[in-house]
């Protein structure tokens, strides 16, 4: 006898098509929803360096500070916590390139659309940049370190590595400048809660509302000053009772 | 949603079997399937289905994921935890063992089929009004819901309330049985309002506090109740913590639809707008409204209580609550707290909003909230979750600030308040 009959097919076919179908009022209608459901974002962490090291926080804070200098408009990049909000960011999944392919081959020539050709990890390009730096200076410098040298000193090797008319032993200087710049302004300009942009100094220098996302009471007067403060993920100073 | 016969062999309870005799049958046996599912009692069935409806049995009899009727869902109480019974007709389990007249009992005076009390978590206070009719009718109906097998543990009350027996004296003192007697001088319309909000409806066991065993205390009736962590708001005629201003149009589609352009029915409300009053009929569901906005000033008071005058917008509590209304609430409430017409619901004016208890707004803004979401308004908006964003010390400001602006008046919540509903609805 088969194991499986032209009886059983036919059974289990009607069985299927004509069990009645019972939903829920919850599965039918409405929106998905749960309570307390919530995605906060990780913020960073309080406390000491956690990837820096003493001497390269230093040169780091000195960096930032001269890409953004203090001046009646904002606090410096240091001021800021920019130095802190790379920190943050190199001891996580940016910090390893976890979103990013990292086998070679690495073309030294790359096209513009080949994107990074680094084989190296933010980590380990400011572990390396750094080192070499540190020794680019103590070399021109008499034994300074980048922190020690004269606000105007500190901007000739930056503008030196800019354009790549110093070059680091070791590791391409352009390189160093453009991931300290580009990670300077995103700490500027990112959520406090990432480490840096504080107080909202960024967002308040160039207008930006951060996270509002309502817009009709402002469009409905055109022409008109917009005065509402920019607002974190945390929120703002207002929020508490004893503010200001 | 599901049970809505369209024909007698379609009649709910009978899907099942008829299905099963199909299939071991055969085709042929249809026919005889079909006679054999027509009651001669159906217009009682039908009838009781629509009272089923409208004493929502099944919002404590059925579990999310459960069998209709089977029972199995637990009801925190004051007391303890009582969970609800097997009501299908299964004869182990259920209820199929028991006569008409002994359900008749169980309804009318509270006494289990074994001669037990019943507790009054079981409204019977309210089902004694309900006619012998009707009563028969449900009866009938339930006779004809899928049996299941649901052992339910029906004693899990701790001492001394596990002594049902002590239940005599508690009607001694809070029951009062007897049928539904209709007011002389009020109309037809009203009465049948009366009927349903009183009996079957047990709109009370919710709305009306209790007093501290656990009765309804008579003199608030309908002034609000609080329970699992939600307060079910005043449904007196006071205009401002009540449906005073609501017309009797209005309360008809908020208890159809689950909405209106005041307010949005949300947590065990919505429960009950999905699977009773939105499948109710429009004459019932205006002589519910009729009876509410009839039956005349909050008991006991000759006029409502005047309004507190508002907390000052220059109080500490007020503005760190207009800052975070504004970066957290505005966007759908709008700056004026006008809301949006049947989406998000209004906080200016708004009853719930000035409840006395703040239990309701606490948890909606602690944990979230979903709107209920019925055939008329399928959409079920939902409020998020801000209690990861918001301190306990902000939660309460925000709800001071919202029921203090806008002609709003209600007192200040405290952060322990907020404290103690976090504790609750969102540990940690």
């Amino acid at each position: 006898m088969p194991f499986f009959t032209r009886r059983h097919l036919l059974a289990a076919t009607a069985l299927v098509t004509l069990t009645p179908h019972v939903p829920t009022a919850q599965a039918a209608l409405g929106m998905p929803w749960s309570p307390n459901e919530a995605y906060p974002p990780t913020g960073a962490r309080p406390g000491p360096w956690l990837y820096f090291t003493a001497d390269e926080a230093a040169t780091v804070e000195a960096i930032v500070d001269r890409l953004i200098p203090a001046d009646e408009l904002s606090p410096g990049g240091r001021d800021a916590g920019c130095a802190v909000f790379i920190d943050r960011q190199l001891t996580g999944p940016f910090g390893s390139h976890e979103w990013l392919y990292m086998q070679g081959p690495f073309s030294a020539n790359p096209l513009p659309s080949q994107g990074i050709q680094s084989p190296y990890t933010p980590r380990q390009q400011y572990r390396l940049g750094l080192a070499a730096l540190a020794e680019y200076c103590r070399g021109q410098f008499g034994g300074k370190t980048f922190p020690q040298l004269a606000p105007a000193d500190q901007d000739r090797v930056l503008t030196g590595l800019e354009k790549g008319d110093i070059h680091l032993s070791g590791y391409n200087g352009v390189e160093l400048f453009s991931a300290i710049l580009a990670n300077t302004m995103e700490g500027f300009f990112a959520d406090p809660i990432y480490g840096g942009n504080k107080d909202m100094c960024g967002w308040k220098l160039v207008g930006f509302p951060g996270t509002r996302y309502d817009y009709r009471d402002v469009i409905a007067n055109p022409n008109r000053p917009y005065t509402l403060p920019p607002i974190s993920i945390q929120g703002r100073p207002d929020w508490n009772r004893n503010a200001g | 949603m599901s049970e809505k016969p369209s024909s007698i062999l379609f009649a709910p309870g009978k899907r099942r079997g008829a299905l099963r005799r199909v299939l071991l049958g055969g085709a042929l046996m249809l026919g005889i399937c079909q006679a054999d599912a027509a009651p001669d009692n159906f217009t009682s069935i039908e009838r009781g289905r629509v009272l089923t409806t409208a004493g929502d049995c099944t919002g404590c009899h059925t579990t999310v994921n459960g069998q209709s009727m089977a029972g199995g869902l637990a009801l925190e109480t004051p007391f303890g935890r009582i969970v609800t019974p097997n009501i299908t007709p299964d004869d182990e389990t259920g209820i199929g063992r028991w006569s008409e007249a002994e359900f008749t009992r169980a309804m009318q005076f509270g006494i289990r089929r074994d001669g037990a009390h019943l507790y009054p978590a079981f409204p019977y206070p309210n089902y004694t009004r309900v006619t012998r009719q009707d009563i028969s009718d449900i009866y009938a109906y339930l006779r004809t819901v899928p049996p299941a097998t649901n052992v339910v543990d029906r004693d899990t009350l701790p001492f001394p309330f596990n002594i049902r027996a002590a239940m005599a004296g508690w009607n001694l003192l809070f029951f009062t049985p007897g049928e539904f007697r209709p007011e002389a001088g009020r109309s037809e319309v009203y009465n049948r309002g009366a009927y349903l909000v009183e009996g079957l409806g047990h709109c009370g066991t919710c709305h009306t506090p209790r007093n501290l065993l656990g009765a309804d205390s008579t003199r608030q009736t309908f002034e609000g109740g609080n329970l699992l962590s939600w307060f079910a708001p005043n449904i007196t005629g006071d205009t401002r913590r009540g449906i005073g201003g609501w017309s009797v149009q209005e309360i008809v589609e908020y208890l159809k639809t689950g909405r209106n352009a005041r307010s949005a029915a949300s947590g065990p409300m919505a429960e009950v707008v999905m699977d009773s009053t939105s499948r109710m009929n429009e004459a019932d569901l205006t002589a519910i409204a009729t009876y509410l906005k009839e039956r005349g000033a909050p008991n006991g008071t000759a006029a409502p209580a005047p309004a507190p005058a508002p907390l000052a917008a220059s109080d500490a509590s007020m503005r760190a609550g207009m800052a975070i209304y504004t970066d957290t609430c505005m966007a759908c409430h709008t700056g004026g707290g006008g809301g949006i017409d049947l989406i998000f619901p209004r906080l200016a004016g708004s009853a719930l909003v000035q409840q006395d208890d703040p239990t309701t707004l606490l948890r909606i803004v602690i944990s979230g909230a979903q709107s209920a979401a019925t055939d008329l308004a399928p959409t079920g908006p939902a409020m998020p979750a801000l209690g990861w964003r918001l301190s306990d010390r902000q939660v309460a400001d925000v709800l001071t600030f919202i029921r203090n602006s806008w002609g709003n008046a209600a007192p200040a919540v405290t952060e322990d308040q907020s404290r103690r509903m976090r504790a609750t609805v969102a540990p940690q």
